[in-house]
């Protein structure tokens, strides 16, 4: 029998630190939609999903009042478009995009996934014109959500890929200016893309993957932050290897949840349950902060000396304890610096702490890259494109997955803030120091070639 | 177990003052009586000791004068101890058709009529209490006292409403109310 004290401390873990099921995201296999002619594939494509994904929102709806815990997001994951719409020309890509967007608004999902190429080694003639219509998909669509995978550290850098997104990201900012280069949230540039990841912009459906599965995201910064504070409160001496065994325990436990929440959902619509990423991603709420982690670990603010080993120690942290509670863990898996869906990320930004350099540093030990930074709108493309290029590197070298969200706001400026709404926050622009000094490099293009570390066989 | 018709089964119960040597008297008696006790389960309550047990007497054996037996005990001790019979039914457990088990709980301060707020909601609608728990807890500064329900609630009773009315008697109270599935407890606290 549980003791009151291990009762009340799940009641309020549940109740009053913000743990909730971030995503459930369904993973839905287009393989078998792929055609030559584009009213096939928009047919089939809009059938499956109906067909497959119309209990979802119901279904977590009920598990999630069963439980007590909410479900945040419901979301699609689809086989990328690149390999599915491959036949079809540049007008026909932008008819499937349509196709996904209305099939998300039908069962009320808020994002689908997978507007998506590999093109780590190379361009299929698909996978080019995929890349080239994303500015007008992420323009002129709502819930379709665009990821391209560049690196990987088997292949290297496909850096022609790296200079068609540095334009991509650009021209899509051009496009949605009215809403402050929105369209660029919802596309990410990918190295080591996970199959499996649950969360959006980068959620898609890998090619190993089943026809149907469940992969689940948990959260819960606001849990870990306050059984650190509770440590730190009670008076006793802690050292940094204390503090992180409390990560550790308080990620199982948020693992555990998550895991329960996403066996049953994948029971209940009969699919089978892939994945359980304990990313601890913030949103702009107060009390769910990755940031006010790290000051609960000392630092004054997220961005201080001392910050690339604070966030070091807490996703490994987050990812021993999510290893030990669920023996099917998967996506990205540790944790999350959006600077602007964490409101203390973006208040850091504003007070002068954390700049682009020191973001940059810290994505080597966290699970993502550069996520939702809001860039000057005058920023070149060339520039944009070698900030992709060192994030790549970063992945590439360390055999880990790095994501780059960067959103330019056109007419907008350092100390200036862009508005998004929403989970994606507000954000203060970050300065881009040295632009327009990397173009030569861009512009030889080609492929930087794999290291050495991916010759293990 | 139940299937002999011969065997006889008893329940007793005991209360009184917590010391040594309570269960070793109660047991030598049933153990001369050639009694076995199948289940047994006490606590201690502010110095109060409270016991159940459920007994099968053997062949030979005679309730009349377990009783009588177990009626000196009483008097010499001072505890008060009570001997039911059972019929072989009484020991079925009772069905209240498909369950899912909850875990209720009421933080704050302590004052008349708490348990009966919540317990009346339940009986309403037909929800068993399979245990039930009170204690002092420290968790932050200030010690709190919590009541821990454990409940089994039929399947076709709609979680959400049961959630808000329990809230709203919360409320009424002073004190909080949560309704949680047993599973997250279980899930959260056990490796």
């Amino acid at each position: 029998m549980l003791s009151s004290e291990e009762i009340i401390r799940t009641v309020e873990m549940l109740k009053n630190e913000n743990l909730d099921v971030r995503t459930v995201t369904l993973g839905i296999s287009l393989r078998d939609c792929a055609s030559p002619s584009a009213d096939e594939v928009c047919g089939r494509v809009r059938e499956k999903v109906q067909r497959h994904a119309r209990n979802l929102v119901p279904t977590c709806e009920r598990v999630a009042t069963k439980y007590g815990i909410p479900i945040v997001n419901k979301r699609l994951a689809v086989t990328p478009i690149a390999s599915v719409a491959e036949s079809l020309r540049g007008e026909d890509f932008l008819r499937v995009a349509r196709t996904l967007d209305q099939a998300a608004q039908e069962v009320e999902v808020n994002f689908i996934g997978g507007y998506s190429a590999l093109v780590q080694k190379g361009f299929t003639r698909g996978d080019r014109t995929l890349l080239d219509t994303i500015p007008e998909v992420l323009s002129s669509t709502e819930r379709v959500c665009a990821s391209v995978n560049v690196a990987s550290t088997r292949a290297g850098i496909n850096m022609d890929a790296v200079s068609l997104m540095g334009q991509a990201i650009q021209e899509t900012s051009q496009r949605t200016a009215d809403r402050d280069g929105f369209g660029c949230a919802k596309l990410v540039v990918f190295a080591n893309m996970p199959e499996d990841n649950p969360f959006m912009a980068g959620a898609y459906l890998g090619y190993g993957e089943p026809e149907c599965v469940i992969n689940v995201g948990v959260s819960g910064p606001g849990v870990v932050k306050r059984e650190l504070e509770r440590a730190v409160q009670s008076g006793k001496k802690l050292t940094l290897g204390d503090l992180s065994e409390i990560i550790k325990k308080t990620s199982f436990r948020v693992t555990r949840v998550g895991e329960l929440i996403a066996r049953e959902v994948a029971r209940e619509m009969d699919v089978s349950f892939g994945i359980v990423d304990l990313s601890l991603a913030p949103t702009p709420t107060v009390g769910d902060s990755v940031g006010e982690i790290l000051q609960c670990l000392g630092l004054e603010s997220i961005g201080v000396p001392g910050s690339t080993a604070a966030l070091a120690l807490l996703n490994d942290a987050v990812k021993k304890g999510g290893a030990f509670a669920s023996s099917s863990v998967g996506g990205l898996s540790g944790a999350f610096i959006p600077v602007s869906e964490d409101l203390n990320i973006s208040r850091a930004v504003q007070q002068g702490y954390l700049t682009l350099e020191k973001l940059e540093a810290m994505t080597a030990v966290c699970s993502v890259g550069l996520d939702m930074i809001a860039l000057p709108g005058k920023v070149d493309a060339d520039t944009i494109a070698a900030l992709l290029a060192d994030e790549m590197a970063i992945g590439v070298i360390n055999h880990k997955t790095t994501g780059v969200r960067l959103i330019p706001v056109p007419g907008k400026d350092v100390g200036d803030k862009a508005v998004f709404g929403g989970l994606f926050g507000e954000a203060y622009i970050l300065e881009v120091r040295n632009i327009n000094r990397s173009g030569n490099f861009v512009r030889f293009g080609g492929r930087i070639p794999a290291p050495l570390m991916s010759l293990n066989n | 177990m139940n299937d002999d018709p011969r065997m006889e089964w008893v329940a007793i119960t005991v209360i009184g003052r917590d010391r040594p040597g309570i269960v070793a008297n109660v047991s030598g008696v049933l153990y001369r009586h050639r009694s076995s006790i199948e289940e047994l389960s006490q606590t201690v309550i502010r110095g109060q000791f409270a016991m159940i047990l459920i007994a099968s007497l053997g062949e030979g054996a005679s309730v009349p004068a377990l009783k009588g037996e177990l009626r000196d005990l009483s008097r010499d001790l001072d505890l008060d101890i009570d001997l039911r019979r059972l019929k072989p039914e009484d020991l079925i457990p009772y069905q209240s058709g498909e369950t899912e088990p909850f875990i209720i709980t009421a933080r704050g301060k302590d004052r008349p009529g708490l348990v009966y707020g919540i317990t009346e909601l339940l009986a309403e609608r037909g929800i068993n209490i399979t245990n039930l728990g009170a204690q002092v807890a420290r968790l932050g500064q200030e010690p709190e006292y919590i009541q821990v329900f454990e409940v089994d609630i039929p399947k076709r009773l709609d979680y959400g409403l049961l959630q808000e009315k329990l809230h709203q008697r919360g409320q009424e109270m002073g004190v909080s109310v949560d309704l949680q599935h047993k599973d997250i407890f279980r899930a959260i606290n056990q490796i």
